[in-house]
């Protein structure tokens, strides 16, 4: 089939096969020879390792620790901190200590029941508040494993001229990622290279990780990621991790090694969503127009920083939200904890700050007495307006079309209006947000320098070389569409193998919502100069290298300018109906509207929206997760719920586009845009149903009763 | 040890084994058949959904010595059928597969659903894939797919 | 019968073939009696790929003939300990409240397996289909080689996970005396709307005949160690005027209020467990 129209959606090319279940996931491909590997783990928070008492091992049964790491023990996530196996000492319940590996799972599975750590017990450190209060010093001077400060205009002018001040604190929780397919990975050895397959979403970050543990030559390292079910940000650093185990296993035993989790093991032990506590002080002049923002925003970064300066950046430059204000200070931290080590997740430190910022529009909307709509429309940002960090909106915003077309898609203003007066406890609520495109300033020009290479054969198929991989999202059929259009053969003729960086340039990870909007382009680029040179019957090979688009400007120590090239724009409306027996929430409605540029596949894109709407209404209403010293409370896929077909309703969606002069065909983000806004407007649904502020997610039916009962602000 | 008899994929198989082990561990490991996966080990997710008897069942839960005699179907039994092909199509069109990890378990709560009832309406479409996770569509795919299978399918269900 | 030895333990598996092979094998030894598998298979499971752990003696009963039976007679619903939830269901004379409350177990697939038998054995706190057995005073019928033996549902659980069956003995049967109510109330509150255990749950069963209450039941589930009914609190209401329970309301509550005792755990937390179900029995008896 030829692509003409590219936003038509064409038979994806992956689901045949995983409709027939002929897809082979980790668990279902057949390693011959492999041996069994299960990590010991600590039980404590913070610890000295004292002693570790193994048992006699039978022949074929082998320890793989610190010992075993050749070069270096430190997992390759931002800095080297966190080791692949605990050295002296453990710092979170559930970190890892060593694999024990051999050929049968039950001896393995009872052999490590006998191994006996000796620990001597460290105070630890359980919360961002604990934390900051510094009742124990767990890492550096100051608990913070990093701490930015960025601002413009003059915000001490400001607090003498405002003529309203409002401020709050608002809280987040834990989020676990729940991918249908649990995280594994097999190491093994031969010839003297590495080979490690699994379920991930950064080839290059697990083999850079694993090149580092061994001392190996870059070129004896090779990384094959398998077919992924689902990643949602919860492989992107987290393999490193565990691919490197392996093939630190693989190495010394010279066997091929498996590592693949359980489920309660996979929700214990890996990686979540940051919670937060944000506080946002902010200043009106008489007009209420936001003249001043103050933010302080911290983040419980678990045991090890991993990837949570990156995260809490990204959280930072949120934290204004889709407002113009030209008077700012924000400073962001990120605190060690002995708690679970948190990470990526769709919208990295966004759904977050969003939270606090449409909560807060809502409060300080509640207190005046006036409209929020009204009273956020009145701030909105426009083309040219300068960002939180002072770069320049160099696109049209086109947030107040998203506004009118959600409105009239949900009758938003009309309820809002009608269920003040009901005495039921009806409401609706609508968040506005954004989600800056790509890496942060110069991260791919100066970080990720991404290279794509199209390979044209003999047979005239093309294929596509690129790190960036299928875990659900679309890419496989999308990137497809786009070289199928700019060569104008048909979509069938393109291969597109899971990445082998045997075989594939490094074109960067699979993270930020990048892939269609900086590789798509890359691909489109070089589809269009394979084109020029096409001859039938002949091989070409097109490498394409990531330009930088002129005039954007960023200071990564000031933190000033375009943090962002380019922005997607969205608004959600939720409908909520509160039970007044049970407090619990029934989703009457959810609409989606968003500006992504251009949708390279509209049914590709719809899914995407469905599926990051239904997973923010989750983060807000019912994936409760609780720590308790460092225990996670709910451990288990029993415990930890997510939204069935029953908790959600159908979620209309539409998109209002502009177009982004660097997207392929204009396209920009998406994956993650999705997600941003869910929480913060079923919570705004369900203060508005029942007449009392939250400022907390979970949004749960017990916190409900709670703040009707106590009349709490 | 001890032999259970079934019929698995209109085939009639014995084998000899632990009648304690779960069902999803003979049809992978024993009989080689990757469809039925482990998302959860827990009964919650419904990967692992088979069908038995004609029933929907978590293959999870299910210990080996109670399926003796019984019927049981996994995808790979029902790939060459009309009403396979009808589900088949009615997914791909609709955009209901992502990561393409619940989608066995779906396939078989989908067809489960319209042998036992041809038309069902939205509500009983939810409940029928009430126990079947999914982490990626938000669910509206998958409706819109058996809704589609069942309009399509009008006289095979 | 089929009996299964297995290598590396002493572990042996029974099969049995009729409800008399399985009485012989658990009058002679202790046994672990596996129905549907939907509890033990997970509560015992061990990592993907192992056999989940029984560490007695066990023996298979899900498909016994005479535990399967579901029947009408006299006034009594027969229900077979070994019948499904779907099963239950889909039987034709099933009063609605059956179905109702059946409909919000877990899941379809996990109704078509769980059975009724198991579930009352199990004895959770927070067992579904108990708050409806207790509010209808079913009856068990206990069996084993000597005889059988009626227990009512209230003695049968006397603490969670723990039931009176002897080791020699087997849920046979429950039975259901059937009496006409002209309303009944039932909410489940878990912590979704599907595949979800129970925060807490109330059923409510109530026959008013020109205004004054003939029979009333009530039970609470997943706010105490077992089931909350009062008999006594039951008695207190017949022969009352329905819209005229405001003099004795206000003690009614206090004294369920004693009985209802939640606990904080991962699920909820006390104080909602304990606020809903008063909301939910003032709903019930429409009080203020």
């Amino acid at each position: 089939m030829l692509i003409d129209e590219i936003s038509k959606p064409v038979k994806r090319i992956d689901v045949e096969d995983k409709i027939k279940g002929k897809t082979e996931y980790l668990a279902d491909m057949h390693f011959e020879d492999a041996l069994y590997a299960k990590t010991l783990r600590s039980t404590k928070a913070r610890a000295e390792i004292l002693s570790i008492d193994i048992p006699r091992l039978p022949e074929g049964y082998y320890i793989v620790d610190k010992n075993d790491v050749p070069a270096r023990n430190g997992v390759k996530i931002i800095n080297y901190e966190m080791p692949f196996f605990a050295e002296d000492t453990v710092n979170y319940i559930g970190e890892p200590l060593l694999l024990l590996v051999g050929p049968d799972k039950e001896t393995v599975e009872e052999l490590i029941t006998e191994i006996k750590v000796n620990y001597k017990e460290l105070k630890g450190v359980f919360s961002i508040d604990e934390s900051e209060a510094l009742t124990e010093v767990i890492y550096g001077k100051d608990n913070c494993f990093i701490e930015y400060n960025y601002g413009k205009g003059d915000l001490d002018k400001t607090e003498k001229e405002a003529a309203y001040v409002f401020e709050k604190e608002y809280t987040t929780g834990y989020q676990e990622h729940i991918y249908l397919e649990t995280q594994g990975m097999v190491g093994t050895y031969e010839n003297g290279r590495v080979k490690v397959i699994g379920s991930m979403q950064c080839p290059y970050y697990v083999k850079d990780a694993v090149v580092d543990a061994l001392g190996f030559d870059y070129d004896d390292v090779q990384i094959v990621q398998s077919n992924t079910g689902g990643g949602f940000g919860g492989k992107e650093e987290y393999p490193s991790l565990i691919g490197g185990q392996v093939a630190i296993a693989a190495l010394k035993i010279k066997k091929p090694v498996k590592l693949i989790f359980d489920r309660d093991e996979d929700i214990q032990c890996t990686t979540k969503r940051h919670p937060s506590q944000i506080i946002l002080k902010t200043f009106l002049d008489k007009n209420h127009k936001i003249i001043g923002v103050d933010a302080d925003v911290k983040l419980d970064g678990g045991a090890y920083m991993g990837i949570s300066n990156i995260v809490l950046q990204r959280s930072i430059f949120a934290a204004i939200g889709v407002y113009d204000v030209e008077n700012i200070k924000v400073r962001g931290r990120a605190f060690a904890t002995n708690n679970i080590v948190t990470g990526a997740y769709r919208g990295f430190g966004a759904p977050q700050s969003f939270f606090a910022t449409e909560m807060h529009m809502e409060y300080m909307a509640k207190e005046l007495g006036i409209n929020s709509l009204d009273f956020k429309k009145k701030n909105l940002l426009k083309k040219g307006d300068l960002s939180s960090t002072g770069g320049v909106f160099r696109e049209d915003i086109v947030l107040p079309k998203i506004i009118e077309t959600i409105e009239e898609m949900s009758s938003y203003s009309e309820k809002y209006e009608q269920y003040k007066k009901s005495d039921k406890y009806k409401g609706v609520g609508m968040s506005l947000f954004f989600h800056g495109g790509g890496f942060t300033g110069n991260g791919e020009r100066d970080i990720i320098k991404a290279k794509v290479k199209l390979k044209k054969y003999k047979d005239d198929k093309v294929e596509i070389l690129i790190s960036n991989v299928e875990m659900g999202q679309g890419v496989t059929t999308g990137l497809r569409k786009i070289v199928a259009h700019a060569l104008e053969i048909p979509l069938e003729d393109i291969i597109y193998a899971n990445p082998d960086t045997d075989r594939v340039p490094n074109s960067g990870p699979t993270v930020a919502s990048r892939t269609t909007m900086i590789i798509g382009k890359l691909l489109q680029n070089a589809a269009i100069k394979m084109k020029e040179e096409w001859k039938s019957g002949e091989e070409i090979e097109i490498l394409e290298k990531y330009k930088h688009p002129e005039g954007f400007n960023w200071d990564a120590e000031a933190l000033v300018g375009d943090a962002y090239n380019t922005y997607s724009w969205g608004a959600n409306v939720v409908e909520v109906e509160v039970n007044p027996i049970t407090y619990e929430v029934d989703i009457k409605g959810v609409w989606a509207v968003f500006d992504i540029g251009k949708a390279i596949d509209a049914k590709i894109i719809e899914g995407q929206i469905e599926g990051g709407v239904a997973q923010g209404l989750g983060y807000a209403g019912m994936e409760v997760m609780n720590s308790k010293e460092g225990r996670l409370i709910q451990r288990t896929n029993t415990d930890y719920v997510i939204p069935t077909a029953k908790d959600l309703p159908k979620i209309h969606n539409k998109l209002v586009n502009t177009p982004y002069d660097y997207g392929p065909f204009g396209a920009k983000s998406a994956g993650e845009l999705t997600l941003i806004g869910a929480a913060s407007a079923y919570a705004i649904a369900v203060q508005n149903a029942i007449g009392k502020t939250v400022s907390q997610i979970s949004v749960t039916p017990e916190l409900i009763m709670e703040v009707i009962k106590n009349d709490k602000n | 040890m001890t032999k259970i008899k079934f019929n698995l994929n209109n085939k009639e198989v014995s084998i000899e084994s632990n009648p304690l082990r779960r069902l999803l561990d003979v049809l992978r490991e024993d009989f080689k058949l990757i469809a039925p996966k482990e998302g959860c080990g827990q009964g919650e997710c419904g990967a692992c959904s088979v069908i038995i008897d004609g029933n929907l069942i978590n293959s999870c839960c299910v210990p080996l010595g109670n399926v003796n005699a019984a019927k049981v179907i996994t995808i790979e039994g029902l790939v060459d059928t009309k009403e396979f092909n009808i589900l088949k199509e009615a997914y791909e069109d609709a955009g209901a597969v992502q990561c393409g990890f619940c989608t066995p378990g779906m396939i078989m709560a989908s067809y489960a659903l319209l042998t036992k009832n041809s038309r069902p309406n939205e509500d009983e479409i939810r409940e029928g894939i009430s126990g079947n996770l999914c982490r990626c569509t938000g669910y509206d795919k998958i409706i819109e797919a058996i809704k589609l299978a069942s309009k399509r399918g009008d006289t095979v269900w | 019968m089929v009996i299964s030895k297995e290598e590396n333990s002493n572990i042996i598996l029974y099969l049995p073939e009729s409800l008399k092979e399985a009485l012989e094998v658990i009058s002679r030894e202790e046994t672990i009696i596996l129905s549907g598998g939907t509890d033990l298979m997970v509560r015992r499971k061990r990592p993907s790929g192992l056999i989940p752990r029984f560490d007695k003696n066990t023996i298979f009963v899900a498909n016994l003939a005479e535990l399967k039976k579901i029947y009408t007679l006299r006034d009594y619903l027969h229900i077979g300990a070994a019948c499904t939830f779907s099963e239950i269901s889909n039987y034709e004379l099933i009063p609605d409240y059956f179905k109702i409350v059946i409909k919000d177990i877990a899941s379809p697939a996990i109704r078509n397996v769980a059975t009724i038998g198991g579930n009352i054995c199990n004895a959770s706190p927070a067992a579904d289909i108990l708050p409806l057995l207790y509010a209808l005073e079913a009856e068990l019928v206990v069996g084993s080689l000597k005889g059988d033996r009626i227990i009512f549902i209230e003695d049968f659980i006397v603490a969670p996970g723990r039931n009176v069956l002897g080791s020699d003995e087997i849920l046979k049967e429950i039975r259901i005396p059937i009496v006409n109510f002209n309303e009944y109330y039932y909410k489940k509150v878990g912590t979704r709307k599907a595949t979800a255990i129970s925060k807490l749950s109330f059923i409510g069963f109530i026959n008013v005949e020109e205004d004054v209450i003939k029979d009333v039941r009530i039970a609470f589930g997943a706010v105490a160690p077992t089931i909350v009914k009062s008999k006594k609190m039951e008695n207190e209401l017949i022969g009352k005027n329905i819209n005229n329970l405001d003099e004795i309301s206000e003690e009614l509550i206090e004294d369920y209020s004693d009985l209802i005792n939640p606990i904080d755990d991962q699920r909820s937390n006390k104080n909602y467990r304990k606020q809903v179900a008063v909301n939910l029995l003032k709903d019930f008896l429409k009080l203020k």
